[in-house]
């Protein structure tokens, strides 16, 4: 028999993959940004502290959505993109 | 051989229903009750009735695919759905993907939201969609199967596997189904869809992600007043998401309460207006760690109180039941918005 198979669907225009460069984690600038959720911010200082065991954490900064339920703006996207070459996402809960 | 996921028309060899379930379930479609078969004709016959709605689908979150019809109409199919139902389904899904909605965020959320799906207008009667006794409850078998073929849709289009994308800590009874009717005919006031700005002749299916409905009970109240304190009362609760004051919520207010809000003098606006002023939480009922995180994500309380809402405008309110002098309340998922689509025939 024959049957239509409902997870079926067509890739979204505009889905090009963006080509990764390495992140150099001992020295490059880094954005830690948090869900808004309780307890990201603890956990990203956590990660910015471990961090600074080894490195300089001046070109380290915290970031955050503007609400835990909403997608992250698009300026906040652009901005890691722009000033950032790695980010560390917390989703906490 | 095509992978099965990269395949719209699989060729099986013939099985029973029972043999079909068991694929079904190993490859992910289900939502763990019997499914019916989308088979192509089947399938076939549900696409015939959109085909004047060609509208495009954008990309489903969080999965981003463009669905097929076929592909939608065979998550119908399998929810037990008639063909004459499709259209609303297509329209609670056009609902759903409403960027305020927020498809994502309350797909992937840990809250237990489920898509509430709510029909206005003639299409109740001519598809017989219970508004009546029971509205939330089961029995109708359009109820049952139009809200399950919108679940399963988010299932398998937009790829909210439970457990997975789906992080609901504990999920919620009305995900397998949440779908009702307005009563119109015992709404002493104006339909919820003529509220939005659609023409009582029109068909509109209203969406919102919500928890299960949460009941009003009030036998003792005899004047509206009394009413609005109890809803008010069964409002102001903590727990629920609509605490953190930042989305829509629902009062569905059963025949016999509305037609005692009505006699007393009470209009949408004003029970909004009264609603949202009692509801309020007084700070003595919220543990102080909780109100650091109200106040964190920007909800401040007005002097010792927390309001439900941003405004009276977030309280949606229309009427559904039979007789007995219950109502319901159905808060949010917060970060969202309630959707309207009319229905294209």
């Amino acid at each position: 028999m024959r049957i239509i198979n409902p997870t079926f669907g067509l890739a979204a225009a505009g889905g090009a993959k963006v080509a990764l460069k390495p992140v150099n984690w001992a020295t490059d600038a880094i954005a830690l940004v948090s869900n808004s959720k309780p307890n990201a911010r603890e956990l990203l200082s956590g990660i910015r502290d471990k961090l600074g065991a080894f490195r300089t954490v001046d070109n380290i900064d915290f970031l955050s959505k503007n609400s835990a339920s909403q997608p992250a703006p698009k300026d906040l996207l652009q901005e890691v993109a722009a000033k950032y070459r790695g980010a560390l996402l917390a989703i906490a809960d | 051989m095509k992978d099965i996921a990269e395949q719209e028309v699989i060729d099986l060899d013939d099985m029973d229903v029972e043999a079909f379930n068991d694929f079904a379930t190993e490859q992910g479609w289900s939502d763990g009750m019997p499914l019916y078969v989308p088979t192509e004709a089947k399938v076939a016959k549900f696409v015939e009735t959109v085909r004047g709605d060609n509208r495009p689908y954008p990309p489903v979150p969080p999965r981003q695919i463009v669905p097929t019809l076929q592909a939608l109409a065979a998550n119908a199919v399998m929810a037990g759905c008639k063909p004459e139902y499709f259209p609303v389904v297509t329209a609670a899904l056009r609902g759903v993907l409403d960027p305020d909605y927020n498809l994502h965020g309350t797909l992937a959320t840990t809250h237990s939201c489920a898509p509430m799906v709510m029909v206005s207008g003639p299409v109740r009667h001519e598809l017989k969609i219970n508004c009546g006794s029971n509205c939330f409850g089961q029995g109708w078998q359009a109820n049952a199967t139009i809200g399950r073929a919108l679940g399963l849709m988010l299932l398998n289009v937009a790829g909210a596997k439970p457990g997975e994308m789906d992080r609901s800590t504990q999920g919620n009874p009305a995900k397998f189904t949440f779908c009702f009717g307005e009563n119109e005919e015992e709404n002493p006031w104006t339909p919820y869809h003529v509220q939005r700005g659609f023409a009582p002749t029109d068909s509109v299916v209203t969406v919102m992600s919500g928890e299960g409905p949460h009941n009003l009970n009030d036998h003792g109240s005899t004047s509206g007043d009394g009413l609005l304190t109890t809803f008010a009362g069964g409002m102001a609760t903590p727990g629920a998401n609509t605490i953190y004051g930042k989305g829509p919520m629902f009062v569905i207010i059963g025949p016999e309460h509305a037609a005692t809000l009505k006699r007393d003098g009470f209009t949408i606006e004003s029970i909004r207006q009264e609603l949202f002023a009692r509801s309020r939480v007084h700070v003595s009922r919220i543990s102080a760690e909780n109100q650091d995180t109200y106040i964190s994500t920007g909800h401040k309380p007005d002097g010792d109180w927390f309001t439900i809402a941003r405004a009276p405008e977030d309280i949606h309110i229309t009427v559904a039941g039979g007789p007995g002098k219950h109502s319901a309340f159905i808060p949010s998922f917060g970060g969202t918005t309630v959707a309207c689509t009319r229905i294209a025939r």
